[in-house]
């Protein structure tokens, strides 16, 4: 139906806008907290650490950072677009609209992934500027992005309706997100743990997207990364439609 | 006719309280329908069901002819709803707001553009089209508000207090926009604490009290059922005056004070003269006459009176009768008929 296209891309493009719109909020952060990574972690701590995985630890530690840059901006976006537009009753605007739930929750969830497509850009981008980086599978290197980007948003989406205030955004940001993302592989091999505690990383989602992301920019990987890509398309498929279920019954939107 | 808004048994509870309880309502094409109700009456619960910002508990609500869940996209793309509380998206300046509410309606781009700026202009806030919405005054949110309702050229327009908190100068334009949309065939729902406002521009009104449907009726059909005052001034105060009540029986009551002679009657206007015939008649000369019609605001209290409130009327009145029925053995009972009435 046309006008459920026409309203998909309206919706899309207010969303995008919105960030696009106040990088002071969305792109000035993560520049400067990537500048800060880099120099610290990569070049003074990373000059005094042993290859890992057969590439300096600045290279190791590159995929991750942009990881964790686009996931917790893919994240950030669709909980907080969704809170705030429910704190300030403005999502009502969409709600009493004809767009179809399907198309509602698309546009949000595309658009925070966009947001953390372009996070993790940027910080290939500084990354670049401290250490030469290739892209040894380009495929996996956009499959990975595509679909870690597109699970925070949707993972983004619950948070935004579950949230009852804006400290309950803070704190999935602190207890949840931050603690998978540091336990995620991000600034150690997996090989560096003991057995017991390698075996409950692997519980940890980040540890796969982490790894996929790595796969595409280094070739190697510390996990399966086929397998890593399906369960992960999977599990997005999965939150996505749990997404639309929630818009559907108006869990957070309706009375 | 057919209806724009079909409604049978709607419920909506939260927890324990009915909210809406038993809605049973019709209104037609093309009217300008009012929805009057004390506060919790139900009136907002029962808009927010219409554009899905309410679940229903129970019953069915249909926009023109479409289930407001099952067909949730026909039904919406109808509406357009400006409601009291103020929901503006505050990132973008009005004029892009609008242009994607009609966006989210399956306008085309250009189309949305055109749009806004006409909307803007016939509500009186195009030249603040690039302003966000906080940082309009009162009276143009309120405006905005109708525009935003207006972009999507809806078939049903719901107004829920359009013109709470604005001035008399902006209500009447308010009125003169909204009166014209439904002269070119837009169906309005309203809903108003101001009684006048129904009573100018409804064809026809729901009472709505607890979650129920009270009456529906037009404004003038309402106001019929009041009492009116027939105050009339003699030359010379009259030793007696004829027996009014005796011979018709819309004639509620009779008082005289001095030379004003005060007769309370439904149909007042058509009594008035039959009044002044019989004090003719009896020879009294009319220095002055004046009708005193009961007011729409006065029925609706009298309709949406709690229990409690008439029972506290009827014992007030009790307390009051004993002297009364020592010179009068009905008063007593009259006071407490009316109090049913």
């Amino acid at each position: 139906m046309s006008v459920d296209r026409t309203g998909f891309y309206a919706l899309l493009k207010r969303e995008v806008l919105r960030f696009v719109r106040r990088p002071r909020n969305t792109f000035v952060p993560p520049f400067i907290t990537n500048v800060l990574y880099f120099s610290v972690f990569g070049v003074i701590l990373g000059e005094r650490i042993n290859e890992i995985s057969g590439v300096p630890y600045i290279l190791f530690i590159l995929p991750g950072l942009i990881v964790l840059g686009a996931v917790s901006n893919a994240f950030e976006n669709a909980s907080f677009s969704i809170f705030h537009g429910r704190w300030n009753r403005y999502i009502e605007e969409v709600l009493t609209s004809p767009l179809s739930y399907r198309s509602m929750v698309g546009a949000y969830v595309l658009s925070s992934a966009t947001r953390g497509i372009v996070v993790g850009a940027l910080v290939a981008v500084i990354g670049a500027f401290f250490t030469s980086v290739g892209v040894a599978r380009p495929f996996y290197l956009v499959a990975f992005m595509v679909v870690v980007t597109l699970l925070f948003a949707s993972f983004g989406i619950v948070g935004g309706l579950w949230a009852d205030d804006f400290d309950d955004l803070t704190m999935m940001n602190q207890f949840i997100l931050r603690p998978l993302v540091f336990f995620g592989g991000v600034f150690y091999s997996l090989n560096e743990l003991p057995t017991l505690l390698r075996q409950v990383s692997l519980l940890n989602p980040m540890i796969y997207m982490v790894n996929g992301v790595r796969y595409g920019f280094l070739g190697v990987s510390e996990v399966n990364a086929n397998l890593s890509l399906a369960i992960l398309t999977a599990l997005t498929l999965a939150v996505t439609a749990v997404n639309v279920v929630l818009f559907r019954r108006g869990y957070g939107l309706t009375d | 006719m057919s209806s724009a808004i079909r409604i049978r048994d709607l419920r909506k509870s939260y927890g324990d309280v009915q909210a809406l309880d038993g809605v049973d309502l019709d209104v037609p094409e093309g009217s300008f329908f009012g929805l009057l109700g004390p506060n919790g009456a139900g009136k907002t619960t029962f808009i927010n069901v219409l554009v899905g910002l309410v679940r229903k508990s129970g019953g069915t609500a249909e926009v023109f002819g479409y289930d407001v869940e099952d067909d949730y996209r026909e039904a919406r793309d109808r509406i357009g709803l400006a409601p009291q509380e103020f929901n503006v998206d505050r990132f973008f300046p009005i004029r892009e707001v609008l242009q994607h509410k009609a966006g989210y309606h399956g306008v085309s781009e250009s189309e949305a553009r055109e749009r806004a700026d006409e909307v803007l202009k016939r509500v009186g806030i195009y030249d603040k089209r690039d302003t966000r919405f906080d940082w309009l005054s009162g009276g143009m949110k309120r405006r905005f508000v109708l525009a935003r309702a207006l972009i999507t050229d809806p078939d049903l327009l719901i107004l829920d207090e359009p013109t709470a908190g604005v001035d008399v100068q902006l209500r009447h334009e308010l009125w003169e926009t909204i009166t014209e949309l439904n002269d070119g065939g837009t169906t309005i729902l309203l809903t108003t604490h101001y009684i006048e406002e129904a009573e100018r521009l409804c064809d026809e009104v729901a009472i709505l009290d607890s979650g129920r449907v009270v009456e529906v009726a037009s404004p003038e059909e309402l106001m019929d059922r009041g009492t009116d005052d027939i105050v009339v001034s003699l030359r010379d105060e009259p030793t007696a005056v004829p027996d009014f009540a005796a011979e018709d029986d819309r004639v509620e009551a009779v008082e005289l004070d001095g030379t004003k002679l005060v007769v309370t009657a439904r149909e007042g206007g058509l009594v008035a003269p039959d009044v002044v015939r019989k004090l003719d008649a009896a020879g009294h000369e009319i220095v002055d006459l004046e009708i005193s019609r009961t007011s729409l605001e006065e029925v609706f209290v009298e309709m949406t009176r709690t229990d409690e409130e008439r029972a506290t009327e009827r014992s007030s009145d009790a307390d009051d009768a004993p002297s009364d029925a020592t010179d009068d053995g009905g008063a007593g009972d009259a006071a407490a008929m009316e109090a049913e009435r």
